[in-house]
């Protein structure tokens, strides 16, 4: 999606021209377009990046699309299964200032670990039939990265049994998510000082 | 609304009657399909799920397609009783996707579904009508899987939606949409002589029991009221096992029938027009009454002028505490309603009696002879588990020769029988007083002429020889004062 593209969405009363005719964008406009172009480089459709800009905007966030901000964020790797629900965790998260990395397969997610080292991890452990629970375990050995177990089973004493430290049953409700994730990481998703203490 | 998010939750319609058919509610989470004939109430069956279950926080998104007008759906919603408009906007989001489908067909309603949840977070996803998208694919292939793709969208996220739809049963075991349903709720009609009788039906319910069988239902200001088929089971443990009996108000037959009846018995009064039926239950209720056990009328024969100009006859009025008159036509009286509406006229009340005058109009308000020995059954059933005594009366077609009694298996659902008879004579008209049938109980099989004066119906202390009735009396085993037996 082109720039222009992008600000297609923008309403006409946010455009102001310059005397020469050409389209002028306030300091406000910019840090948008730069956020929903961050947006859509990490695989973000562009109706979801527009949305969390929205989102953002009427939150009140003053790093809407400061790069530096984005490095300074919390990362979640998600683990799912289906790839709608991975989609709408992913939306709901990001609204929330994380980034994530979202994946489908529980060999990439283990690959994706190492490469990324996420503060946290959300799996679901109906991933990769059997994979789910195995995965836990891998991860929880390879770290104390809290690991938040999803299942549209009722199997948290097996999750938490496998190392998990959260259990939610699916559908996840957003906010019981977003809730999850802060109690497990202990903070929100800006209070990370600088990439060294990701983890 | 059940607040577990699992699959197994429930949301309530708000109309208990209705989430007892549905074994709690509707599956929370779940794709419900609410089908049946344009004006078969199925708008305002989702209209009242999504007022009573939307909050600002979870709010409910209530999509129009091409079938009914938003304008259409507003102004007639408007009209019901759980219709709150400040809801609308804040709560209650109502919203056209005709148009989408018109420029960009079913991919624009996916991706409209999808800024939905991801911007509303709604508990209640309507689409009104969701068969009207099916033009909207190319062919069949394209609709599984426009249909697979917005059940996985919905399925990843907590809501309960709800699709309306003009699909007939032929349709039930074709149309791909009743395959992801989970539960699926028909409303249709039937025919009842020249009346239309609606029904609703579940025809599929996953993760829970529910009450099966057509249930009758009527729309009004109110919104959906449904009266639950009564199937009752035998339930004996249920039963009252009170000692003391319960008089008829008539003393001589009191004795007849050893003391009274028993507290939760069904008594049949059969007997010709003008034989003294009616008179008889007003005995009943009033020596009731005035006892200090309130009593229900429930008439389908006289309007309540009427019946107070008998009673006053008598002596009586129906104005006595302890008495309630529940006075319906039977020409346009449906059975399932009315039954509901002398069970809560006994709750209301805390009725120990119960008059129904009388069982012939109320076959013929039920239509169909099998709804007709259902409800019967089921209410004396009831009351019997209640301990309210039910005094039912049945008009036999002979004057004076009686050769049937049981119709419609009446008979056979009452411990007691009193059949009235008149006795021809030269020149005067007799009238006798058999008893029949005293289920758990010995009785004095005689046949006892009576008459009425102003006091009431009086037994003569004669026993005719020959009441010319090929009913003769027989006696009842005397057995525990058990019930029900056959």
């Amino acid at each position: 999606m082109t720039a222009g593209g992008m600000m297609a969405r923008f309403s006409d009363d946010q455009r102001m021209t310059s005397p020469g005719g050409h389209r002028v964008y306030s300091r406000d406009q910019v840090e948008q377009l730069r956020f929903v172009k961050a947006q859509i480089d990490q695989g973000i459709p562009p109706a979801d990046a527009h949305r969390l800009l929205a989102e953002r905007a009427a939150a009140g966030s003053v790093t809407l699309g400061a790069p530096e901000a984005a490095e300074t964020r919390l990362l979640i790797l998600l683990a799912e299964r289906d790839p709608y629900a991975a989609e709408l965790s992913e939306y709901f998260l990001r609204t929330e200032g994380y980034e994530v990395a979202a994946v489908l397969d529980a060999a990439e997610a283990a690959r994706k670990f190492d490469e990324l080292t996420p503060s946290m991890t959300v799996i679901d452990l109906l991933i990769s039939p059997g994979g789910g629970l195995e995965l836990c375990r891998q991860l929880k050995q390879r770290s104390g990265a809290p690991v938040l177990a999803i299942s549209t089973l009722e199997t948290s004493d097996q999750a938490l049994e496998a190392g998990a430290d959260g259990f939610l049953q699916k559908p996840l409700d957003p906010l019981q998510l977003v809730s999850a994730v802060k109690d497990l990481l202990g903070a929100s998703a800006f209070l990370r000082p600088s990439p060294a203490g990701r983890r | 609304m059940t607040e577990h998010p699992g699959s197994t939750g429930r949301v309530a319609s708000g109309n208990p009657r209705l989430d007892a058919i549905l074994g709690g509610g509707l599956p929370a989470h779940g794709i419900n399909l609410v089908v049946g004939p344009p004006g078969s109430g199925k708008t305002v069956l989702a209209q009242q799920y999504v007022f009573h279950n939307a909050t600002p926080q979870r709010p409910a998104i209530y999509l129009t397609t091409v079938s009914e007008p938003l304008e259409k759906v507003l102004r007639y919603g408007q009209t019901m009783a759980f219709f709150d408009a400040r809801a609308v906007g804040r709560a209650v989001h109502y919203e056209d996707v005709g148009g989408l489908l018109g420029e960009d067909g079913l991919t624009a309603v996916l991706e409209r579904v999808d800024a939905l949840l991801k911007g509303h977070r709604p508990a209640i996803i309507v689409v009104d009508s969701f068969k009207a998208l099916t033009p909207y694919a190319a062919d069949q292939g394209a609709f599984r899987r426009f249909l697979h793709s917005l059940a996985g969208r919905l399925s990843a996220f907590p809501v309960t939606s709800l699709w309306i739809g003009e699909y007939d049963s032929t349709e039930l075991s074709t149309a791909p949409e009743f395959a992801v349903a989970d539960a699926i709720v028909s409303l249709s009609s039937d025919r009842v002589g020249q009346r239309e009788l609606r029904v609703l039906q579940v025809l599929k319910l996953r993760g829970s029991g529910f009450l099966s069988g057509r249930h009758a239902y009527r729309v009004s200001e109110a919104g959906m009221e449904v009266f639950p088929r009564l199937a009752d089971p035998i339930d004996a443990a249920a039963y009252s096992m009170a000692a003391e009996r319960v008089s008829s108000g008539i003393p001589a037959l009191d004795a007849m029938l050893g003391d009274g009846y028993w507290p939760g018995a069904a008594t049949l009064v059969a007997g010709p027009t003008g034989s003294g039926k009616t008179l008889m239950g007003l005995h009943f209720i009033v020596s009731g009454a005035r006892r200090g056990e309130p009593g229900v009328i429930a008439t389908l024969q006289e309007n309540p002028t009427q019946l107070q100009r008998i009673a006053q006859g008598f002596g009586w009025s129906l104005a006595e505490p302890g008495i309630e008159l529940l006075c319906r036509t039977p020409v346009d009286l449906y059975i399932d309603q009315w039954v509901y509406e002398v069970l809560a006229a006994i709750e209301r009340t805390g009725a120990r009696r119960v008059l129904i005058d009388s069982l012939g109009d109320l076959a013929f308000a039920a239509g169909d002879e099998t709804r007709y020995r259902e409800y019967l059954y089921s209410l004396v059933q009831r009351c019997s588990r209640l301990g309210v005594s039910l005094l039912m009366t049945l008009e036999l077609p002979d004057l004076f020769q009686v050769t049937r009694l049981s119709e419609q298996g009446v008979s056979h659902v009452s411990d007691n029988v009193v059949l009235l008879q008149y006795l021809r004579q030269p020149a005067v008209l007799r009238r006798t007083l058999t008893l029949i049938k005293t289920r758990a109980s010995l009785h004095q099989p005689q046949v006892r002429e009576f008459t009425i004066t102003p006091e009431g119906i009086t037994l003569e202390d004669e026993i005719l020889a020959d009441p010319a009735s090929p009913a003769r009396p027989q006696p009842t085993e005397a057995t525990a004062p058990v019930r029900p037996s056959s």
